[in-house]
């Protein structure tokens, strides 16, 4: 039961990613709603779950955008694998580790992604505006994340009682 | 936290998921599975209108403290005017250099004459190197890969992958994006090609004339992707190279994707 409410989050995430995020645009970023869950998913339920959400949420992502299904999914797991590195050695995040985790993990996703569509044979935008453009999602996303790890502690906090129902 | 072991499971894990996904993108690129991956696409397109709508009822609801909400429409309302003057005026000035009777129409669809299926957009790409877009109408409704999309401004982009009930635009912004133009005032011919802010135009030198800022950019037709007059922008600036064959401009779009709500699909003309 609560893998389907996790999915119906994913889902959720991955459709506000590509309708309500792009609203919320500064400098031409936007923040990534998906990495960041991906990011407090590893902090707070360990690698493996980020590691297998990254794949779900990317390959949604990756059905709302045009070409072959897996880029964003590739981008999402570098993402999760690069904030499994920092996140190995500690039990308890504060915010400045998820911040630069989230941000860590944004650069780790522009690098995949471009590497992955060269690999595809999608040609890539110039390298000085990728720079640019991921530096200022990453500083975005870093801002954020602190924010949604706190959100979730206190989501968990209030669900820790509720019974498993399957 | 984690143990030389469970970081060894975790490596193993992230290396066979990668492999799984690499798989998957160069499966799903395949011809043969372009039709499960449209039909994929159109499941989730009701649920992106959904989002969209409540993004918008959000937007609504938010403008309507203080007088944001009438300034808002009203501001709409001038852009809109202004944006369908400008191109009238564009398309008046290609007109007046090839047929003045075919093109005094001030409306678009009769100035273009092609038939066109309208669409709302319900998503952009899920993330700022992405630069395409979602819309609402597919094969269903007659819309189809290659199509080109264009705005009430101008020339938007083409329809990359279309699925029963949706459809992918590739925008101009898109890197892939080359589109052959001509100046309107100098009748220069060049080639925009995509970029994140203004587009890049090349333009080849010819003898005695020059562009200049404030020349209006229209597709050429040339090479059969695009049909001739759709108006694609303005030069903002132009760099003159003397040491080199051609001249560097950048052109101020008439779209600006995340404003753009609503699109119309050219269904009659077919890219050669």
């Amino acid at each position: 039961m609560r893998r389907i409410a996790a999915l119906g989050i994913v889902l959720a995430l991955a459709l506000a990613q590509v309708t309500w995020a792009p609203r919320l645009s500064i400098g031409g970023a936007f923040p990534n709603l998906v990495l960041i869950a991906v990011v407090v998913i590893i902090w707070m339920y360990g690698v493996r779950a980020g590691l297998a959400w990254a794949c779900v949420g990317g390959v949604l992502l990756d059905l709302t955008a045009s070409g072959p299904v897996g880029p964003h999914a590739l981008a999402l797991l570098a993402a999760a694998y690069a904030t499994s590195l920092w996140a190995r050695n500690l039990d308890r995040p504060n915010a400045v580790h998820a911040a630069l985790t989230a941000g860590l993990g944004t650069v780790a996703y522009s690098v995949a992604l471009v590497v992955t569509d060269g690999l595809l044979g999608t040609p890539a935008m110039d390298a000085g505006v990728v720079v640019r453009l991921t530096l200022a999602a990453a500083i975005y996303n870093a801002a954020l994340a602190p924010f949604a790890i706190e959100l979730i502690r206190r989501l968990r906090a209030l669900v820790r009682d509720a019974p498993e129902t399957a | 936290m984690y143990g030389a072991k469970s970081s060894s499971r975790s490596t193993g894990l992230f290396f066979v998921l990668c492999a799984l996904m690499l798989l998957l993108a160069m499966l799903s690129q395949q011809v043969w599975a372009t039709g499960a991956r449209g039909a994929a696409r159109s499941a989730l397109a009701p649920l992106e209108q959904t989002m969209t709508s409540a993004a918008a009822q959000v937007d609504r609801v938010v403008s309507i403290f203080g007088d944001v909400s009438a300034l808002h429409a009203e501001n709409a309302k001038l852009r809109a005017a202004d944006e369908q003057q400008r191109r009238q005026i564009v398309e008046l000035q290609a007109a007046a250099k090839e047929n003045a009777h075919l093109r005094q129409a001030l409306d678009f669809q009769k100035s273009s004459g092609h038939r066109l299926v309208a669409a709302d957009v319900i998503g952009a790409g899920p993330d700022e190197l992405t630069r395409t877009m979602e819309i609402d109408r597919g094969t269903a409704d007659g819309v189809k890969p290659g199509m080109v999309v264009v705005t009430g401004a101008g020339l938007l982009g083409r329809v990359r992958e279309a699925g029963p009930h949706a459809a992918n635009v590739q925008t101009l912004a898109d890197p892939q994006s080359r589109v052959n133009v001509y100046l309107s005032k100098s009748g220069l011919q060049g080639t925009v090609a995509g970029g994140q802010a203004s587009l890049a135009l090349d333009l080849p030198h010819a003898i005695g004339v020059t562009a200049s800022n404030g020349d209006w950019v229209l597709t050429s037709g040339v090479g059969g992707s695009y049909p001739r007059g759709l108006v694609v922008g303005e030069i903002a600036t132009i760099a003159h190279r003397d040491t080199s064959t051609s001249d560097l401009a950048e052109v101020a779009w008439v779209n600006e994707p995340a404003n753009v709500s609503f699109v119309l699909v050219i269904t009659d003309f077919t890219p050669s």
